[in-house]
């Protein structure tokens, strides 16, 4: 089965024929096959047919190019998608006020975008109160606090302490930054919920809060 | 200054000191730190209210810096309140501050002293007494900011070798010392400090000028030590200026690294790697006759993290506490608030990186400190001692070649790599002079030497035959004579610069481990050698010897076919192939074994630093992790252990056996009380 | 201007051959003749540098400029010097900036300062910097590993990581791995003319080889079309012509004989590397690079490439640290290979690790600079236009 629809894959390209490209790889996806499978088990199997027709000389350079052009107008029905899915979890990021370290913050934020969560970023030298306005705005419940000094990441515990006088219990504040890094009982004592040590570490802990406690909401 | 270091005489000389009373002592006067006596521990935890807050044997301290922001003026000299933190300072366990005298603020016109800013130390040393500190008064410091030495009436003059300035350079220092000398809380005088010392042309300026100023202060003090805070490798790195006749004329040693001389000597970064042996290179390396504060620690520069600052400071603290430092100074007190960039606020010409932010919140580093202070004062000194070194690099003379000769560049470098390959073999190693007496030591390493002394060879011969093993590398170009005698090899010619190295090993277990390997690496000489009576241990792939063994007399001479140690300080110190590596650690640690002094335990993990300090009942176990990623280190010993428990308390794990593992942090180190059965 | 002495004709002609301690010495010696003769200390500067004596060189070459601010030369030694001792990037901002007057079209002079900017913490002034060595050269691949990097700061490893990949591919070292792959050794003699080649499978296939390494493409592809007339199935024929469609930007056709060489014989290096590339082409097929790389990381262990390729397959499936140990394996095999030390730096920096990761960057700057020659090119200008 897959093998023939390779096959007619392949005829579709030679044809150049883009529409029963697209009819062939429908077919192979109502059959029970995956987007993620798709590349693998029908385009490349087509693509080989069409790499080997043209080494034995079956088809011309001509037809040979013409048939990686409409490979190319299919590739989006075949490719696993670039960005990952909508996780649905939003996700506060910004650095403490009178904080200006920016790396660490752009770089986590875009590597948790890139993983499917809506990533809200509010920049740097952010204010606790700013911090809890943007946070009953989106309703999310993940915050990410990046802070690069001693001074600045102990204030970190005034985000605390607005969080419980609003009453906002729910939210898990994540810390990041060197002073954290270094000193884990920093992060208890301003009241964080975890540390995050870059981009990897975001997305690990992000990963297994979304799962574990942020199941059903944002 | 207490030590760990030096002669028994030395030893026993501290020991008058610490009981006995100053004659100035005043009733109400604070016990000096060097007094404080440490409870007997013992093998069980000791119960919580008896533990000493410090170890009296291993002071630790701060430099405190006169101006905290560059916004700051010359004439604010210690012009804030330091109370509150000399108060932090004290509770955090340190018990020296070095302070920094102000010529220009003290004499503002030639011989009129400013009562103002004699008050204003004299404020400063009182807040130090009042918290139990003592303190180093270094008198002659450029700090790059505050001004210190430029008196207005000096007139460009050189302070360093003018005579009027030298004449009042010596009344100054009589001024401050007769005023504070019967003051007990002052530790020590500091006649200046490296950058300062850079000023001199030569080491006989350098000399007189200390002998000027020692006999200053001797005139009035003939009690406390008297140091000029140089270290003799990096000054002499910096200037070509050699101090250490200038530095034996004082009670104390001191040695640190500077920015330069890292970027020399350990280039990368200061997590891991070959930097994170530096400090206690350097501390060894100025090691002779006197004890050595191991100074000015803490990173240079504002752009590492919070975390590298505290991995840096915990591991220059650990290093320097298994190497034998008899205290630990940190290198600046607080941030240096200097003019902002984004995004980092690095300014790289300052080096003033403190333990505290520029809004004077400790930061991890200081945490660091307190810590390892904790663990120190489990450690009494006068029951637990290190196991004796007898293994040793020898640097070579012509390490103070000037240019053209490259010896004086190449060699600190491979005797750095040879260092760190004792370390990493677990081997109690030293540094040695080529000129030192050999009559202490069972090994000696001599790294990729280019040329030694006519003599050195014959005490070289001397010592293996008395029973010593020496490690030699070749260093390139035509071989001594002595080679064939000493290492009973044929030398035929240097085979020049290659691409690669090979092993072939031909001898199992005579040298180690040893295995054979192909490996990446240039090499700038290779010898090319004939048979001549030694053991052929291995070669390389053409056969020619590449490590072989000679027995003379009573004792081993190792040859190495080309500069190991050189070649891989030339290299890239982050890429070196571990087969290289593994094969210089196998050598010195076979060596070492053979000799009697090699390791006191065996660990798996060659990264781990180990240092055992040897009590009579039982003894303690630091482990220093020099790698930057979480290792267990899996450590046996020749004897049964009864329990392992952490020198800071809690229960003692029972083994029953010889072998444990020891779970570290990245930059993490362990401190074990081992229990025999 | 005084010619050349004989003493600093022996010093050069020892420098250039590595004769680091002799060539040394020969430059005293003709120091002890002529104080003042700048190619003297600036030829000292860069053995003091081939050696890592920052210090030194930096006096040397601060000498030499002295002596004739015109020195381009020295400036280089001096600029290299000074970023590589470390914390003295204002001096190093300055020198870089004089040796691009001096040599306005000296695009390692814009590198550099870009370089120096950013140790700096001026990054957009380091951005201008590097666009302006673009400017002067499209191809220059630093530049665009630099920016890369600016862009993970700024913008997060998805805008990033093409912009590593893109300067990857002008930076010849991954050639290198495909030809290495082929079996073409560069011996120094040109490829032989196409007419000239036997009609032979392996002499057509050896012929192609060199054709494709100098750039000859069609010509090459003439060949393999001649190889594939005889046997259609011949699977190095296909993963060269994998490559010749690949360095082509057809990338479709390169999949295509690429996948085909692979149904025929899945042991052939050439094809997967092809494939590997090809699919680090396409959006959302990271995770089919990182197998095609992982499999040719393990077939050729030993070269530093698939290590790197395999790293940034890794990065576009955010496994950061798996990609760090793939770029340190690539950097213990290679300790030059620029790629993979700014790749390294690019995980570091995701770990907020930005001390390491700027000495990787100042490590590949340096390995980098040197591999040009950049210093006897100026070097040999300079002493022509003073003679």
């Amino acid at each position: 089965m897959a093998d023939d629809a390779a096959a007619r894959l392949y005829q579709a390209f030679v044809s150049e024929d883009p529409a029963s490209a697209i009819s062939v790889i429908e077919g192979a996806k109502s059959a029970g096959t995956n987007q993620a499978q798709l590349f693998d088990s029908l385009f490349a199997p087509a693509m080989s047919l069409l790499g080997g027709a043209w080494a034995s000389g079956a088809i011309d350079e001509y037809t040979f190019t013409q048939a990686a052009v409409v490979a190319e107008q299919i590739g989006s029905f075949v490719t696993p998608p670039a960005a990952a899915q909508d996780t649905g979890v939003t996700v506060l990021i910004g650095s403490m006020h009178r904080d200006y370290h920016s790396v660490d913050k752009n770089i986590i934020g875009a590597a948790l975008k890139e993983a499917g969560y809506r990533v809200v970023d509010l920049g740097v030298d952010v204010r606790p109160a700013d911090f809890l306005d943007r946070l009953e705005e989106t309703g999310a419940r993940l915050l990410v606090v990046c802070a690069s000094m001693v001074g600045t990441a102990k204030n970190v515990a005034r985000v605390r302490e607005m969080l419980v006088t609003e009453e906002r219990d729910n939210v898990l504040l994540l810390v990041s930054g060197g002073p954290f890094v270094a000193d884990l009982e920093l992060a208890k004592k301003v009241g964080a919920n975890g540390v995050v040590r870059g981009a990897e570490s975001a997305l690990r802990i992000i990963d297994k809060i979304s799962r574990d406690k942020l199941a059903g909401g944002a | 200054m207490p030590t760990r270091r030096g002669s028994q005489d030395r030893r026993k000389e501290r020991a008058e000191r610490s009981v006995a009373p100053r004659k100035s002592a005043q009733k109400d006067e604070p016990t000096p730190a060097t007094t404080v006596k440490a409870p007997r521990v013992t093998g069980e935890p000791t119960p919580q209210g008896k533990v000493p807050r410090r170890n009296a044997l291993f002071p630790i301290g701060v430099n405190y810096y006169p101006l905290d922001a560059e916004t700051q003026s010359w004439d604010d000299w210690y012009a804030s309140d330091v109370s509150e933190n000399f108060e932090r300072i004290a509770e955090a366990r340190f018990t020296i501050v070095r302070l920094f005298v102000s010529w220009k603020m003290l004499e503002p016109q030639v011989g009129q002293y400013s009562e103002d800013a004699l008050d204003r130390l004299q404020d400063v040393i009182d807040a130090a007494r009042a918290n139990k500190l003592q303190v180093i008064v270094c008198f002659f410091a450029d700090d790059r900011l505050s001004e210190l030495m430029d008196v207005p009436w000096g007139k460009k003059r050189n302070p360093h070798t003018d005579s009027y300035l030298i004449q009042r350079e010596v009344a100054l220092i009589q001024k401050i010392v007769s005023r504070f000398r019967t003051d007990s809380s002052i530790f020590a005088w500091d006649l200046a400090n490296e950058a300062f010392c850079t000023g001199f042309g030569s080491a006989a300026e350098l000399e007189d000028w200390v002998s000027v100023m020692r006999e200053a202060v001797r005139e009035v003090d003939t009690e406390r030590p008297v140091i000029v805070s140089v270290d003799p490798e990096t000054l002499y790195r910096h200037t070509g200026v050699d101090p250490r006749a200038a530095i034996d004329t004082c009670e104390f040693a001191v040695s640190h690294s500077t920015a330069p001389y890292r970027a020399y000597a350990a280039e990368g970064p200061i997590s891991f790697g070959p930097s994170t042996y530096l400090d206690s290179f350097l501390l060894r390396s100025a090691a002779r006759d006197l004890p050595v504060l191991a100074d000015d620690m803490g990173v240079f520069a504002l752009e590492y993290s919070a975390a590298e600052e505290a991995a840096h400071v915990r591991t220059s603290l650990y290093s320097a506490f298994i190497n034998r430092a008899a205290g630990a100074m940190l290198r600046r007190f607080r941030d240096l608030d200097t003019e902002r960039r984004e995004p980092y606020f690095r300014d790289p010409f300052e080096v003033l990186v403190g333990i505290n932010d520029v809004n004077g919140e400790p930061k991890p580093a200081f945490d660091e400190v307190v810590a390892f202070a904790r663990v120190a004062a489990r450690i009494d000194l006068r029951r637990y001692s290190l196991i004796q070194e007898r293994t040793a690099v020898m640097i070579p003379s012509e390490r103070y070649l000037p240019l053209p000769n490259l010896a004086g560049l190449y060699d600190p470098r491979a005797c750095l790599q040879a260092y760190i390959g004792a370390k990493q073999a677990h081997v109690p190693v030293t540094i040695a002079r080529e000129t030192d007496d050999f009559g202490a030591y069972s090994v000696l390493i001599v790294p990729s030497a280019f040329r030694l002394a006519e003599e050195t060879w014959e005490r070289l011969a001397e010592f293996v035959q008395g029973g010593g093993s020496i490690v030699l590398s070749y260093g390139g170009g035509d071989a001594h004579h002595a080679v064939r005698d000493l290492f009973g090899v044929e030398f035929l010619g240097d085979g020049g610069g290659r691409e690669s190295v090979t092993c072939r090993v031909a001898q199992a277990d005579v040298l180690g481990s040893l295995r054979s390997f192909d490996a990446t690496m240039e090499t700038p000489n290779y010898a090319l050698l004939g048979h001549g009576g030694a053991t052929v241990v291995a070669t390389d792939a053409k056969g020619s010897p590449l490590l072989t063994v000679n027995q003379l007399g009573q004792g081993r001479a190792i040859f190495v076919a080309f500069p190991i140690e050189r070649a891989l300080a030339q290299g890239d110190p982050w890429a070196a192939p571990v087969a290289v590596t593994d094969m210089l650690r196998a050598v010195y640690g076979a060596a070492a074994s053979a000799a009697g002094c090699g390791a006191p335990v065996t660990c798996d993990v060659p990264e781990v630093e180990v240092a055992l300090f040897q009590g009579e009942e039982d003894d303690v176990l630091v482990l220093l992790n020099h790698a930057s990623a979480k290792v267990t280190a899996n450590v046996s010993t020749d004897r049964q252990l009864a329990t392992i428990a952490d020198v800071r308390g809690g229960s003692p794990v029972v083994v029953g056996g010889t072998e444990f593992g020891v779970p570290l942090d990245p930059n993490g180190t362990a401190t074990l009380r081992l229990a025999y059965e | 201007m005084a010619p050349r002495s004989q003493q600093l004709a022996l010093a050069e002609g020892l420098a250039r051959q590595n004769h680091i301690q002799p060539a040394v010495e020969a430059c005293y010696q003709a120091l002890a003749n002529n104080e003042r003769d700048p190619l003297v200390h600036c030829l000292l500067a860069d053995l003091m540098l081939y050696g890592d004596f920052y210090d030194e060189a930096i006096n040397s070459a601060s000498r030499a400029i002295e002596i004739d601010p015109d020195c381009s030369p020295a400036y280089l030694a001096l600029g290299l010097g000074y970023d590589r001792r470390g914390g003295m990037w204002d001096q190093s901002i300055l020198v870089w900036h004089e040796l691009a007057e001096v040599e306005p079209d000296l695009v390692t002079a814009h590198v550099q300062l870009g370089e120096a900017f950013a140790a700096a913490a001026f990054d957009d002034e380091a951005i201008d910097a590097w666009r302006a060595a673009l400017e002067l050269d499209p191809a220059e691949a630093r530049a665009m590993y630099n920016l890369a990097v600016a862009a993970l700061k700024k913008e997060g490893m998805s805008t990033a990581l093409p912009g590593i990949r893109k300067a990857g591919e002008l930076d010849p070292t991954q050639d290198d791995l495909f030809f290495e792959l082929a079996g073409v050794v560069d011996d120094g003699n040109p490829a032989p003319d196409p007419a000239d080649v036997p009609h032979e499978r392996d002499a057509m296939i050896t012929a192609a080889g060199a054709l494709a390494f100098e750039d000859d493409y069609f010509a090459a592809a003439e060949l393999i079309r001649g190889v594939l007339e005889d046997n259609p199935d011949d699977p190095e024929a296909l993963g060269l012509s994998a490559y010749l469609y690949l360095k082509q930007e057809a990338v479709n056709e390169a999949m295509a004989c690429a996948l085909r060489a692979l149904t025929i014989s899945t042991r052939t290096p050439t094809a997967v590397y092809t494939l590997g590339v090809a699919f680090s082409k396409r959006p959302g097929l990271n995770r089919n690079a990182a197998r095609v790389f992982s499999a040719l990381a393990k077939t050729v262990s030993g070269h530093p490439m698939p290590h790197v390729l395999y790293a940034e397959s890794l990065l576009g499936l955010q496994r950061y640290s798996q990609a760090a140990d793939a770029y340190r394996t690539a950097i213990s095999l290679d300790p030059t290979c620029v790629r993979a030390r700014f790749g390294l730096a690019m995980v570091l920096l995701t770990e907020g690790r930005y001390a390491e990761s700027m000495w990787e960057i100042r490590r590949a700057a340096y390995h980098d600079t040197r591999h040009q020659g950049l210093f006897w090119q100026l070097y040999d200008e300079y002493a022509e236009g003073r003679s």
